[in-house]
């Protein structure tokens, strides 16, 4: 059985994954995009993606259009796997409540 | 780590409701922004052609079809960045090719035409318009194809029921189902 991942746990990490796993593999969103969809700060954003990228789950890439920054983001490969284990893993404890219940 | 079945529960209803939210953004691609534009300048060109002069009414055409033109690439532009994949890029070029081919068509078929009347031209451009928003709901969402095929039927039903109020159906009615449906589209884009 799939072990739950205490990184991609956190909420915002979690709605933030479940975002980005929706994308194909050669697509990335845009930083200012994924925030209004969260519904959360800069700083706050900022500081889970580092997390999640820290752990190799998701890839930031910054370039510079006409002098401003740009950042987007995307799930990595591990990403999608750990997530896909951590979804699995929520499901089998939803099931294995419903058996007990 | 250890958590009880209902915060797993909560947990994946969280997970299905973002990525529902992401895919309907992804799919409609921003539709609705086009739908909100487009709408306005319907609007305010048919109230234009309903109580100006037909040379007055032109000018306004011209300039809110110009506004329209460059809003829309600009818009096309802005949508492009949110979410970046090199074949979607690729499909936005054309469908913007596709929009600039449509016209030019329907600039020929109206040039054959001619002499036209302001309303049969206004419905040249109805049915050309339409026929490219048609095209688009088979590329992007059937929910399009739905709407321009309502917006022909109240086209035509307009110009040849009520002929002199045919502007002002088109300004209301036409213009105003296009910007409420865009802002529809957002309003449940936001709910899901």
């Amino acid at each position: 059985m799939n072990e739950l991942n205490e990184i991609i746990h956190q909420p915002v990490r979690l709605r933030i994954m479940a975002a980005l796993t929706v994308l194909k593999p050669n697509e990335e969103v845009d930083f200012g995009y994924l925030r209004r969809m969260l519904d959360v700060t800069d700083g706050n954003l900022g500081a889970h993606l580092r997390k999640l990228e820290e752990a190799g789950y998701i890839a930031v890439r910054k370039v510079f259009v006409e002098r401003k920054p740009r950042t987007s983001v995307a799930a990595t490969d591990a990403g999608r796997a750990v997530f896909k284990a951590h979804v699995e893993a929520l499901e089998a404890i939803l099931k294995k409540g419903f058996e007990h219940a | 780590m250890e958590i009880s079945p209902n915060e797993a529960e909560e947990s994946l209803a969280a997970i299905s409701s973002m990525k529902k939210r992401m895919r309907n953004a992804v799919a409609n691609g921003g539709a609705y922004y086009f739908l909100i534009i487009w709408g306005v300048i319907w609007f305010l060109g048919f109230l234009g052609s309903y109580f100006l002069a037909e040379k007055s009414a032109g000018y306004v055409w011209m300039v809110l079809d110009i506004l329209g033109g460059l809003g829309s690439w600009g818009l096309g532009l802005w949508l492009s960045r949110r979410v970046r994949n090199a074949s979607v890029s690729a499909t936005s070029g054309r469908i913007g090719l596709f929009w600039l081919a449509l016209f030019a068509y329907c600039a020929l078929t109206v040039w054959i035409a001619w002499p036209v009347d302001g309303r049969q031209l206004a419905m040249f451009f109805v049915i050309f318009a339409m026929l490219g928003w048609i095209a688009m709901g088979f590329l992007l969402s059937y929910s399009l194809v739905r709407l321009a095929l309502f917006v022909t039927a109240l086209a035509f039903g307009s110009y040849y029921l009520l002929p002199n109020y045919f502007y002002l159906c088109m300004a209301f009615l036409g213009g105003g189902t296009m910007i409420g449906s865009g802002l529809y589209i957002r309003f449940k884009w936001r709910q899901s």
